[in-house]
């Protein structure tokens, strides 16, 4: 089985580059079999994914929920709950290309979304502590999430 | 909701949803006239021309390309010809050409993506994408495949899809080889193919009647060529100059409900950059593939209805995809990849036509090649008072409607422009306030 791990979002825009950085984190030693990739918008998502049976999307989010709360939603069982604002800077969201993806039959066999709250998405700001201090369980749950 | 506002009622739309990234519009109706329509961007290149102030030239392409996940390689081109040019380098034509391709791509995946995902949901009446793939799975198959072509032209030239790392200024790191490229002109042929279908798809929307009153300004390339990498700037009321006489023509002022820049012609006023007026200025360097579509879908060749945008973007598609077989055909993998670069004290001035349109980008450097201050005029914020202005004539002219409807036509206007809100804006709401 082929799996991706692919961080969403841009590292110029406050907590929209945990993504990056989570991905980055996972670089250094990537689980066995798992391959990485970035991806700025959504909107390319699913032609990042295409080719992957097992695919682990780690993105920010704005939900209400305290920030630096890390979420995991497996997307292959059921859509995320009313739009959450995932990739909050994006006007195509990653609810958006899930659900353009499953509508046109597209999804990998098993799709998880990893996703950590975040406080703002202000350009040239550096990350929350909060999201700061969530990035190593960020990344053991899309380590947990991949294996 | 049938109601019609004409009391004192407050129309609030949650999120203009589907433009990419985020920003807020306000129109406000007294006494049954539009007594003013704001569109409020924030402005992510003040931040990005203050980061690039004392960075080494050479890491503009990359750090401008961060600017907009749909058209980094817009702003890496605007950023590279402008040092190019205070350095005084000359790129070699394979360079140029290879440039050209690379924007070829970038403009199918960021058309596809507009025409399919973001725009054809207003026309066919559906909430989005997802709710049209109902009924219209074959066309939505069209515009993902296309999509995907745009980025794997960008990938194979770019060397990767997203913020192409390959591209340097003077030219590229590495060329592709005829291995790597051979691939692409199967998928370009099917993706012209698919144009085709798309422009014939788009003609057959129905369009409400607006009419631009607006100059229109766009590049005019030298040659034959239909503008993207290169060209001087021209207006459809007879305006000519090069991109180092754009910030005497272009004045930018402060508006104080917005922390956006205005930007208008100097002598002029509000003025269009996009498909539209590329397409209006530059009829006759369509290729006869795209002049044949264009006819065939009912366009005149000059074009200032913003809602038949759409057609003009398949057009373009359709000439891109066109244009990207023309340009492998004549690719020289054994070229230099690209050209000596000697760093000198100067300024440059740089534009290209990103997808949304004029994108200028401007350099102070120094001697070491250290940048003193860099200056970027992204297309949307050069819209922004044409867009208002538009949705003042509009909305005055449809008050009857009912405000669900006119609120989604609003909407569907905006996004006319393509307003790429996150090289110019970061939260887009839609408020129409009616007393």
């Amino acid at each position: 089985m082929t799996s991706l791990v692919v961080g969403v979002g841009q590292v110029d825009r406050g907590d929209d580059a945990v993504g990056p950085l989570v991905v980055a984190r996972l670089s250094g030693a990537p689980p066995e079999g798992v391959d990485v990739a970035l991806v700025p918008t959504p909107v390319r998502l699913a032609d990042a994914w295409e080719g992957y049976d097992h695919v682990v999307v780690v993105d920010a989010l704005r939900s209400g929920r305290p920030p630096g709360e890390v979420t995991v939603w497996v997307l292959t069982d059921a859509p995320l709950p009313a739009r959450p604002g995932a990739g909050g800077t994006h006007g195509f969201g990653v609810a958006e290309a899930v659900e353009l993806a499953r509508a046109m039959h597209r999804l990998p066999r098993r799709l998880v979304l990893v996703g950590i709250e975040a406080a703002g998405f202000a350009h040239g700001v550096p990350l929350s502590p909060e999201v700061v201090a969530a990035l190593p369980a960020a990344e053991r749950a899309v380590r947990d999430a991949a294996s | 909701m049938t109601h019609r506002l004409d009391g004192d009622e407050l129309l609030r739309v949650d999120a203009l949803a589907r433009v990419e990234g985020e920003g807020a519009m306000r129109v406000r109706v007294r006494g049954g006239r539009v007594t003013e329509v704001a569109l409020d961007i924030y402005e992510p290149p003040r931040f990005f021309e203050a980061l690039l102030r004392g960075r080494a030239f050479a890491e503009a392409p990359d750090i401008t390309a961060r600017i907009c996940g749909i058209c980094p390689v817009a702003y890496q081109m605007s950023a590279c010809q402008a040092i190019e040019a205070a350095f005084g380098v000359d790129v070699p034509e394979n360079v140029r050409l290879l440039r050209r391709l690379l924007y070829c791509g970038e403009w199918i995946e960021s058309h596809a993506l507009h025409i399919f995902l973001l725009h054809a949901p207003d026309y066919l009446g559906y909430s989005g994408v997802i709710d049209m793939v109902r009924d219209h799975h074959d066309l939505v198959e069209v515009g993902l495949r296309l999509k995907k072509t745009g980025n794997e032209l960008m990938t194979v030239i770019g060397g990767r899809s997203v913020h192409p790392v390959n591209v340097r200024v003077g030219g590229f790191y590495r060329l592709p080889t005829a291995v790597e490229t051979a691939p692409l002109r199967p998928l370009l042929e099917a993706a012209r193919d698919d144009a085709l279908v798309t422009v014939a798809a788009v003609s057959a929307f129905d369009f409400p009647d607006l009419e631009q009153p607006h100059e229109y300004l766009a590049l005019r390339a030298p040659g034959d060529d239909y503008p993207l990498e290169r060209g001087t700037i021209v207006s459809s009321g007879g305006l000519g100059f090069d991109a180092r006489a754009f910030e005497e023509h272009v004045v930018e002022e402060h508006v104080q409900r917005s922390t956006a820049l205005h930007a208008t012609l100097a002598g002029v006023g509000r003025y269009v950059v996009g498909p539209l007026p590329r397409y209006s200025l530059n009829y006759d360097r369509l290729s006869p593939l795209a002049q044949q579509a264009a006819r065939d879908a009912g366009l005149a060749q000059t074009c200032r209805n913003p809602f038949r945008s759409i057609v003009v973007r398949a057009v373009e598609l359709l000439y891109a995809c066109d244009e990207a077989l023309r340009l492998l055909e004549l690719y020289d993998p054994s070229g230099v990849p690209a050209a000596e670069i000697v760093p000198s004290a100067g300024i440059g001035h740089g534009v290209t036509e990103a997808p949304r349109g004029i994108l200028y980008h401007r350099y102070e450097l120094a001697a070491d090649g250290t940048i003193l201050s860099a200056r970027i005029v992204p297309p949307t914020s050069q819209n922004q008072a044409a867009i208002e202005a538009d949705l003042t004539g509009f909305v005055q002219d449809h008050l009857d409607l009912p405000t669900d409807e006119l609120t989604r036509r609003c909407e569907q206007a905006i996004r006319s422009y393509d307003p790429c809100i996150s090289c110019a804006t970061h939260f887009l709401d839609l408020t129409v306030d009616r007393r």
